[in-house]
């Protein structure tokens, strides 16, 4: 039961639908979210595995987080590139969520949860996140917000990781279990969980009926 | 150690339930935000359909105008030279050839008279694509009509011929302007003298046509609001962005100007 939790059928329910409706897609962030979706369900079951078995787990997650970084920023860039060029932003970004990752492997042992990292980053994807919204207002041409794939992408990300900000800042103060193995913290991440991956699946609903109209 | 630890789960939990509202408000002023941008895209979108539907209608005007004046030429005036020429050519008694050469002489000095109008004609013809040549070209032909076909005094001061910038919209809706002022002087004003002035200050083209007709009462001449008249040059004119400043009492006369950013 421990391996079926709601965070593991959102995945599979999004990684179903990013199978069959994006990956498809000539552009290479059908791919890369795709692949995202198959990583984050892999480390999810082999953490829920290593907990069962009562291993240490949260050195998983901080490899993860490598490619989670990855994805979500290579998501944002595909996103802001359609109306500004924003390499620099990203690479400034990019830098300084490394520089934070470098300093806590080499001050703190990895199987320490990289909770640096994780609040840097959802610092800077909110920031983006906002950017995209800020660049949408700007544009002169309007988009029709209910079907547009990348805004709900967006969307999706916002509410992630700025949602987690109060867990990020309060990790590990608040280990309040509420029902058998289940924290609170856990109960947010579920709830964060199923709202990213609500929104994505969204995403790709509109992206599959953009495909429809163009074909 | 255990109530602050509570404490601290139920703030983290309320900022993020606050935290997740902030993104929901956000997306609801982008909703609200777009919507408006949507509706004023529609509007402009609309307008600009509205702009080019009336081009054309404006454009099918002139060319009406012109067919209509040619049909009047070729009646009035060409028409009516052939007619004599025939008539001419069938009064030739070849037996008697002194007179027979005259009537000849006559004929051909008729014929080239046709000639002559029919050269006219095919300028006027060509005037439907005047504006192309600018709209001082276009005004130039507009009077050369009027001269020839109304018994009018005119007075005409265009500086506008040796302009050299052109917009070809305005110049259409301009010429049209002219041609409905000048029918209306025609059907309606019975006036004697007309002057025409036109020119370029600050990039305003300056467009005044005054005439000392029977004149008329402007704002009950509004408030009927029938046939292409008064309303529709108004209309018009507020398309393109100008002015038009209306002079007219009863007995004295009307003054007509235009004044319209150009190009």
């Amino acid at each position: 039961m421990r391996y079926l939790t709601p965070i593991f059928i959102a995945e599979v329910i999004c990684f179903i639908a990013a199978i069959a409706i994006i990956w498809k897609d000539k552009h290479a962030f059908g791919k890369v979210i795709t692949c995202y979706l198959a990583i984050a369900l892999v480390t999810e079951e082999a953490a829920a595995y290593m907990a069962i078995r009562g291993i240490h787990n949260l050195w998983l997650f901080n490899i993860y987080i490598v490619f989670e970084i990855s994805a979500i920023l290579y998501g944002l860039y595909y996103c802001i590139k359609k109306y500004t060029k924003p390499k620099s932003i990203f690479i400034i970004g990019l830098g300084i969520i490394s520089l934070t990752y470098i300093f806590f492997i080499t001050t703190k042992p990895f199987t320490d949860l990289n909770t640096i990292t994780i609040s840097v980053m959802s610092v800077i994807f909110t920031l983006y996140c906002l950017y995209y919204y800020y660049l949408l207002l700007k544009d002169e041409n309007f988009i029709e917000i209910k079907t547009h794939p990348e805004f709900w992408w967006v969307t999706g990300v916002l509410f992630y990781y700025f949602g987690s900000t109060m867990s990020n800042i309060f990790d590990g103060l608040f280990m309040v279990r509420l029902i058998g193995f289940v924290t609170l913290r856990f109960l947010i991440y579920i709830l964060l969980n199923l709202i990213l991956y609500s929104f994505w699946l969204y995403s790709f609903i509109c992206r599959m009926k953009q495909q429809k109209l163009q074909s | 150690m255990q109530n602050e630890t509570t404490k601290i789960a139920i703030l983290v939990a309320i900022a993020t339930l606050v935290f997740l509202l902030m993104p929901v408000f956000l997306i609801l002023y982008i909703r609200s935000y777009t919507r408006h941008k949507k509706n004023h895209f529609l509007e402009k979108q609309n307008m600009q359909q509205k702009f080019e539907s009336e081009m054309l209608q404006t454009r099918v005007e002139v060319q009406d105008q012109t067919m209509q004046s040619i049909a009047t030429e070729l009646h009035d005036n060409v028409g009516q030279l052939l007619s004599l020429t025939t008539l001419t050519l069938n009064s030739i008694n070849l037996n008697d050839g002194e007179k027979a050469k005259k009537k000849i002489d006559n004929s051909l000095a008729l014929v080239n008279k046709s000639i002559k109008e029919l050269r006219e004609l095919a300028k006027l013809l060509h005037g439907e694509q005047l504006v192309e040549n600018g709209i001082g070209h276009a005004i130039d032909q507009e009077i050369n009509w009027l001269n020839k076909a109304g018994s009018y005094e005119l007075k005409i001061n265009n500086q506008l011929i040796d302009l050299q910038i052109t917009s070809p919209n305005k110049d259409l809706i301009i010429l049209r302007l002219l041609q409905e002022i000048i029918n209306n002087i025609i059907k309606h004003a019975q006036a004697t003298d007309i002057q025409i002035d036109s020119h370029l200050a600050n990039n305003i083209l300056h467009l005044r046509v005054a005439e000392n007709g029977i004149g008329f009462n402007p704002e009950e001449i509004k408030s009927k609001k029938s046939g292409m008249g008064l309303n529709s040059i108004y209309k018009r004119i507020e398309m393109i962005n100008g002015k038009l400043i209306l002079n007219s009492t009863p007995g004295e006369g009307t003054s007509i100007s235009i004044e319209v950013p150009y190009p």
